[in-house]
C-alpha cells in the first residue's frame, strides 16, 4: 500500500508581540495542519524542532524571504499566511519566491502603504479622502497652511489610530505635527526608517465609522462582518472601542460599503485572503479610509463564528482553510450579535490593578474579558498608545443589547494607575 | 459556609473556558474526567456533568477548565458552572474525590517518563526565557499542566506549547494523547513578551 500523501506545510508568520498567536496556533491545531511557526524571537525549542518552529527577521523582508527559501528547500511549504500588515507583504514575498498561489506582492505593498493606496484608489475611482504626503521634518507651519481643514495628520506606518490626531485650525495642527514628531521618533517606530518619516495629512470626513472583514476569493470579494462603530470617532484622538455586528445601518448602506471595499480591493490588485477595511458614511455615500490585506486586529476576532452549532469556526480557522485549499462550508457568520469593546487607557502611568471583572462579568451578554497588559506595565494612553488594555466580548439578541452590555461591563471596571 | 466564592471567566474558545476559583477546590494535583461515568463520586464534577453539552472537566487546585460540544454561548453556560461550583462548596466535603482512587496504572508509568522529559529537557529550555512548566498529572494519557515565570501570560505560550512542548512529548512518549494548560495566563505577572499594535 502506498504511503499517505503528506499533510500541505502551511507556514504562518507570526510576530512574537502579536495578539494572534493563540487564535491561529489553536486553529491549525484543529485543522490538524503540519505547521511551521515562522517568527522573529527564536522560540526556546526552535533548535529541537527546526521544521516546526523557524526563526525568520520580520523586520528585513529580502533577509525574510532567503531564510524562508531555505527552510522551504528541506521542507516543502504549500502556503503563507501573514497575520498583520508587516507580515502579509513579507509572505506575498515569500509566496512569490516559492511560486505559491497568492495576493500580487505589489497589491500587498500598496495596501500596506497608505499613501500608495490613496494614489491607486483616486486614480481607479474609489471615494477617498483628498490627502498629501509630507515628511514630517516639513516646516508644519508652511503645511499647515496649505491643510484642508479639518483635516487629520496620520502617519503611514502605525496601526490602531496610533498617532492620528485631527486638527481643525492651523494652530491646532502644529500642536499635532509636534506630538506625532514625538511619536514617529520612538526608537520602535523610528526603526522602521523612511516610513516613520512622512505622513499625510488628509480632509476629514464626518460621519459613521464602520469596519469591514471580507475574504477575497478568486477576486471576489465576500464580506464576512460589517461592523457598527457606535462611540463617534470624531478626534482629536481616534480611540477605537465598540465593535458590533451586524450593523444597524439601512441595508442599501451596508451594501454601498460592501461595494466600495469591493472597488478598492480590486484598484489595488488583491485576489485572494482577508481584507480589513475602514469606511466612512458621509455625505453621499461611503468613503474609504483604508484598507489593508489582513484580518481584523487584536483580540477582536474572538466575536466571530462562522456557520452554526457546534461546526461553527473561528475566523483563523476559515482563513487557514482557505490558505490550505481545505473545503470552507460556508462564510456565513452565525445569525446572533455580537461585539467587542477595546478598553481605552484612561491615563498614563503604571497599572497597579483591575477591579471589578467580577461584576463586569456579571452583566448579561458579557462573553469574557481579557486584559492584555498585566499589573507593573505601562501604560501610555492615544495617540501615543501601542498596546490595547484589554477586551470585552458581548453576544445578545439585538446589536443595541449587545453595545449596551458591553458599556454596562466597562462601567464595572476601574483601574488603579499609578502615575508616573 | 458564608464566605464569598469568586469565579473569574476565562473562555479559550467556544468549546473550552477556564473558570479561576478564588478558593481552593482541590488539595494538591489535578483531575481529569472524560464522561459523567468517571465524575460519579466528585460532587462538582457530576453537578457540572449535569449540564448540557459538557464533555471534559479538568479540576486543579483553583481553576476548573470545562469543555463543551453544543452552541450555547459561555455566559449562559458559564452563569450554569458557577452555580454548580458555589453549589459545591454549599454542600460541604469533598467537592473533588481522591485522585489515587482513579489513576491508572499506564497513567502512572507515563507521568513518570513525562516528569523525567520535564526535568530533563522541557523545564531546562523554558528556563532561558525565564519559564517554567510544572507537570500537573497525566490522566487517560492527557498531560496536564501548568506555566509560570516568563511563559505565564506571554503572548508566545500557546507556540511553545503546541508546536515546542506537545510535539516533543509525542516523539518521545508516543502513548500521550495530547495536553491540557491549565495556567491562568491572565494572572502572568513578567512574560518573555507582550502583544503590541501592529
Amino acid at each position: 500500500m502506498a504511503d499517505p500523501a503528506p499533510r500541505p506545510r502551511l507556514l504562518l508568520l507570526l510576530p512574537s508581540t502579536t495578539y494572534r498567536a493563540t487564535a491561529f496556533v489553536e486553529a491549525a491545531h484543529r485543522l490538524d495542519l503540519d505547521l511551521t511557526v515562522a517568527t522573529d524571537h527564536a522560540n526556546v525549542f526552535a533548535s529541537r524542532e527546526p521544521d516546526r518552529l523557524l526563526t525568520i527577521d520580520l523586520a528585513h523582508q529580502e533577509r525574510a524571504v532567503r531564510e524562508a527559501r531555505a527552510f522551504a528547500w528541506q521542507h516543502p511549504v504549500a502556503a503563507v499566511v501573514g497575520v498583520d500588515d508587516d507580515t502579509a507583504v513579507i509572505a506575498a514575498a515569500i509566496a512569490e519566491e516559492l511560486g505559491l498561489k497568492a495576493n500580487p506582492l505589489a497589491a500587498v505593498r500598496a495596501a500596506r502603504d497608505k499613501h500608495r493606496q490613496r494614489v491607486l484608489h483616486a486614480e481607479r475611482g474609489v471615494r477617498v479622502p483628498e490627502s498629501a504626503l509630507h515628511e514630517v521634518s516639513e516646516p508644519p507651519e508652511a503645511v499647515a497652511g496649505d491643510a484642508p481643514y479639518p483635516c487629520v495628520l496620520k502617519p503611514l506606518c502605525l496601526s490602531a489610530s496610533r498617532g492620528v490626531i485631527r486638527a481643525d485650525t492651523p494652530e491646532q495642527f502644529v500642536a499635532a505635527h509636534a506630538a506625532l514628531a514625538r511619536i514617529l521618533a520612538a526608537p520602535d517606530v523610528a526603526a522602521l526608517g523612511t516610513v516613520a518619516r512622512r505622513y499625510l495629512v488628509e480632509r476629514f470626513v464626518p460621519g459613521p465609522e464602520v469596519a469591514l472583514e471580507g475574504l477575497l476569493v478568486g477576486g471576489r470579494l465576500q464580506v464576512l462582518a460589517l461592523f457598527d462603530k457606535p462611540d463617534p470617532l470624531d478626534g482629536p484622538t481616534f480611540e477605537e472601542t465598540i465593535y458590533v455586528t451586524p450593523s444597524r445601518l439601512p441595508w442599501a448602506v451596508q451594501r454601498a460599503v460592501g461595494e466600495c471595499a469591493a472597488r478598492a480591493a480590486e484598484a489595488l490588485g488583491l485576489v485572494t485572503g482577508p481584507i480589513h477595511a475602514e469606511l466612512r458614511v458621509g455625505d453621499g455615500g461611503p468613503w474609504l479610509i483604508e484598507i489593508a490585506a489582513r484580518p481584523i486586529g487584536g483580540r477582536c476576532s474572538r466575536v466571530l463564528r462562522f456557520g452554526e452549532g457546534p461546526d461553527a469556526i473561528s475566523l483563523e480557522e476559515l482563513l487557514l482553510r482557505q490558505a490550505a485549499g481545505l473545503s470552507i462550508e460556508t462564510v456565513q457568520r452565525e445569525a446572533q450579535p455580537v461585539g467587542v469593546m477595546m478598553l481605552p487607557t484612561p491615563r498614563a502611568g503604571r497599572l497597579l490593578g483591575v477591579n471589578g471583572a467580577d461584576a463586569a462579568l456579571g452583566v448579561p451578554g458579557v462573553e469574557g474579558i481579557e486584559m492584555t497588559v498585566y499589573p507593573g506595565q505601562r501604560l501610555v494612553p492615544l495617540p501615543a498608545a501601542s498596546k490595547y488594555l484589554g477586551f470585552i466580548f458581548a453576544r445578545a439578541e439585538t446589536p443595541a443589547s449587545v453595545e449596551a452590555a458591553l458599556r454596562r461591563a466597562h462601567a464595572c471596571l476601574t483601574f488603579d494607575i499609578e502615575p508616573e | 459556609m458564608d464566605r464569598e466564592i469568586r469565579i473569574k471567566a476565562e473562555p479559550i474558545d467556544t468549546e473550552r473556558c477556564r473558570f479561576v476559583v478564588s478558593e481552593p477546590l482541590l488539595e494538591g494535583g489535578a483531575r481529569r474526567f472524560a464522561s459523567a461515568e468517571e465524575a460519579k463520586g466528585s460532587p462538582l464534577a457530576e453537578a457540572l456533568f449535569g449540564i448540557a453539552g459538557v464533555t471534559e472537566v479538568v479540576v486543579t487546585g483553583g481553576t476548573v477548565t470545562v469543555t463543551k460540544d453544543n452552541a450555547t454561548p459561555w455566559p449562559v453556560t458559564g452563569k450554569q458552572v458557577g452555580g454548580a461550583i458555589r453549589a459545591a462548596f454549599a454542600a460541604g466535603g469533598p467537592l473533588i474525590a481522591e485522585a489515587a482512587a482513579v489513576s491508572s496504572e499506564d497513567d502512572e508509568r507515563l507521568y513518570g517518563r513525562v516528569a523525567d522529559l520535564f526535568e530533563a529537557e522541557i523545564n531546562p529550555a523554558v528556563a532561558r526565557h525565564g519559564g517554567t512548566v510544572e507537570l500537573i498529572d497525566v490522566q487517560d494519557a492527557m498531560v496536564l499542566l501548568r506555566m509560570g515565570g516568563g511563559c505565564q501570560g506571554c503572548g508566545m505560550a500557546d507556540v511553545t506549547l503546541r508546536q515546542g512542548i506537545e510535539v516533543l512529548l509525542k516523539k518521545r512518549v508516543p502513548e500521550i494523547r495530547g495536553l491540557i494548560d491549565v495556567t491562568d495566563h491572565s494572572a502572568g505577572s513578567n512574560p518573555y513578551v507582550t502583544a503590541s499594535k501592529k
